[in-house]
């Protein structure tokens, strides 16, 4: 912005005050959480002054979201295991292996990638309860790797597409088959893609909602999101504890997004730039 | 291609042919040994996915298309035509719903404007550039249940917003019992958990972006605005088409969480979408066929939206 100093800092402003629109939620919740009901009342601004973390052990225990964050932690675990796997695995064939039908069939991905859950979860729920799978776990698991598969394979490929031919030739020349240079060479070199890919699949399936709602409709199977969902009903009077059980579900998410940031970052744009 | 093929392979085995490259030349001896089982590799290594993919991303799309003309209850299996179809088009719900589509492209200008602008001032360097781009971004990792419940304490007839508002001499607002204010606030509470997603975007099409253009315009004395115009918007078209096809997708498939804690479709019906309908119809109304008529439906409406975009913004970058 040279020659426009001025009215560099006359945008900032505005972009300022976005900017504390940004972060103002989420820091009024956290105040709140800390508050006892009589302190919320009196003034829903003023600082916390009584600093309590009773709300968040309230909502921990008594509003089971100490369940729900270990049924959320199983689930996204394994998904993003499989997810990984599963994506590597079909991106390593589909970069660095010529065969009948590979273009067919990364085109078949591709259109999977643009078949919104909405469309399919009818009969989704169906399949799912006549193979015994609705309300468990593995059922759970399997449709979050369906969903985000297209979108992890697609990422894998345009990254495995990166590594130069040479490298997989060398590891072929000292005499690994295709499974060997997958194990010895693709996993290993795409370390940083399945860094930043497992991190986004694992927001995708932790903040889910509606999958989880479809999938697993028992009280004591529901995911840390379907939770929340419950705590108005169960804190209408209680703001203080209600504003703890959001806070509980999201501090793990504001941790990966304080370390991981550029991860996340990159992982999003790596799709828009390849497209 | 084929010059570099080994004669062994042949035309009726492209499968077992590693990759070109693959093959240095003169490594006959490694190849042989490698090639019994190595033929299938490909299909071994894409075989869990592709069933996954198959099973349940392809075959319940194409289940579902057929499910929609079968009956609900006790017609449940039999054919029923077009009636799931013609059923929608007269529920006021789902016409409200569409409606709220038609709401949505329109507003969709707006979603992509604002991270547009707000990534060009960054990629400018205004001051404080590297600290709003972080900013910016923390919503759109955050569940859309978590910011629905956040906003419904902001929003509350006696929250922060409206004891803000009051303070200043306006009157408190109801944001989300208002049934024509109600679909603008949910919206609008979208547009900020996700603006910082279409912002990295723009970020990283602004790196891609020829500097030279720019500072040439610069040095011809060319305005901030001019630059914009005819410097930015030009080179990052690729970009901008990514961000609309992108946020129309946002928009039609992931309000759900907020709709769902927000205003659970109210009040009176105004904020419904396709999506939170079928959720409905699915889940308690005990209509799986007529929730899978609406999907076709929802489906339909993505493809039709995404190709226009496409070919409306192609034909825009071709007059350029």
């Amino acid at each position: 912005m040279r020659g426009a100093r001025s009215s560099g800092w006359l945008i900032a402003v505005p972009m300022t005050a976005l900017a504390l629109a940004t972060v103002y939620p989420m820091l009024f919740t956290t105040n709140v959480a800390m508050k006892t009901q009589r302190e919320y009342i009196l003034d829903r601004f003023a600082l916390s002054r009584s600093l309590r973390w009773d709300n968040v052990t309230t909502a921990w225990t008594n509003g089971g979201m100490a369940r729900y964050f270990v049924n959320s932690l199983i689930i996204v675990v394994a998904a993003v295991a499989l997810l990984l796997l599963l994506g590597s695995m079909a991106g390593f064939a589909l970069s660095h292996i010529r065969f009948r039908g590979s273009q067919a069939l990364f085109l078949g991905i591709l259109a999977a990638l643009f078949i919104p859950f909405q469309v399919i979860m009818v009969p989704l729920a169906r399949t799912m309860a006549d193979s015994g799978l609705i309300d468990t776990y593995p059922g759970l698991i399997l449709a979050y790797v369906a969903q985000f598969l297209p979108f992890t394979i697609y990422l894998m490929t345009s990254y495995y597409s990166g590594i130069p031919r040479e490298i997989v030739d060398a590891a072929r020349i000292d005499g690994n088959s295709l499974y060997g240079v997958y194990r010895r060479i693709m996993v290993p070199l795409g370390r940083p893609a399945l860094l930043s890919i497992g991190i986004l699949d694992a927001l995708f399936c932790w903040n889910d909602v509606l999958i989880a709602l479809l999938m697993m409709p028992s009280a004591e199977h529901r995911t840390l999101m379907v939770g929340v969902t419950t705590l108005r009903g169960q804190y209408s009077n209680d703001i203080p504890s209600f504003a703890a059980g959001v806070l509980i579900a999201a501090v793990p998410v504001l941790i990966v997004y304080l370390i991981f940031q550029r991860q996340i970052a990159d992982a999003i744009t790596a799709g828009s730039t390849k497209g | 291609m084929p010059s570099v093929r080994p004669a062994s392979a042949g035309r009726t085995d492209i499968a077992a042919v590693p990759p070109v490259a693959l093959m240095g030349p003169g490594q006959a001896a490694p190849r042989r040994r490698r090639r019994g089982h190595d033929h299938l590799a490909p299909y071994a290594l894409l075989a869990p996915a592709l069933l996954v993919i198959v099973m349940f991303r392809l075959w319940p799309l194409i289940l579902g298309v057929n499910f929609s003309f079968t009956g609900d209850g006790d017609r449940n299996g039999t054919p029923v035509g077009l009636s799931n179809y013609t059923e929608l088009f007269d529920d006021p719900v789902f016409r409200t719903a569409l409606r709220n589509v038609g709401l949505l492209v329109l507003l969709l200008p707006v979603a992509v404007a604002i991270p547009g602008l707000l990534a060009t001032f960054i990629f400018l360097r205004v001051p404080g550039h590297r600290v709003f781009r972080n900013v910016y971004f923390f919503p759109a990792v955050l569940s859309p249940v978590i910011i629905g419940a956040i906003f419904n304490l902001l929003l509350a007839a006696d929250g922060p917003l409206n004891a803000g508002l009051q303070r200043i001499g306006l009157g408190s607002v109801d944001w989300l019992g208002e049934p024509k204010l109600a679909i603008f606030t949910v919206v609008a509470v979208h547009i900020w958990a996700t603006f910082g997603m279409a912002l990295v975007v723009f970020l990283a099409g602004f790196a891609t972006l020829d500097t030279t253009l720019l500072d040439a315009a610069r040095a011809d004395g060319a305005s901030t605005a001019q630059v914009i115009w005819h410097v930015i918007i030009p080179g990052l078209s690729r970009t901008i088409q990514f961000v609309f096809v992108t946020t129309m997708i946002g928009m039609l498939t992931s309000m759900f969480g907020l709709l769902f804690v927000m205003t659970a479709g109210g009040p009176g019906g105004s904020t419904y979408l396709p999506e939170y309908y079928i959720w409905i119809q699915q889940g308690q109304m005990n209509r799986p066929a007529l929730a899978s008529a609406a999907s076709t439906v929802l489906f339909l409406v993505m493809l039709v939206v995404g190709l226009a975009q496409i070919g409306l913004l192609r034909r825009g970058r071709r007059e350029d």
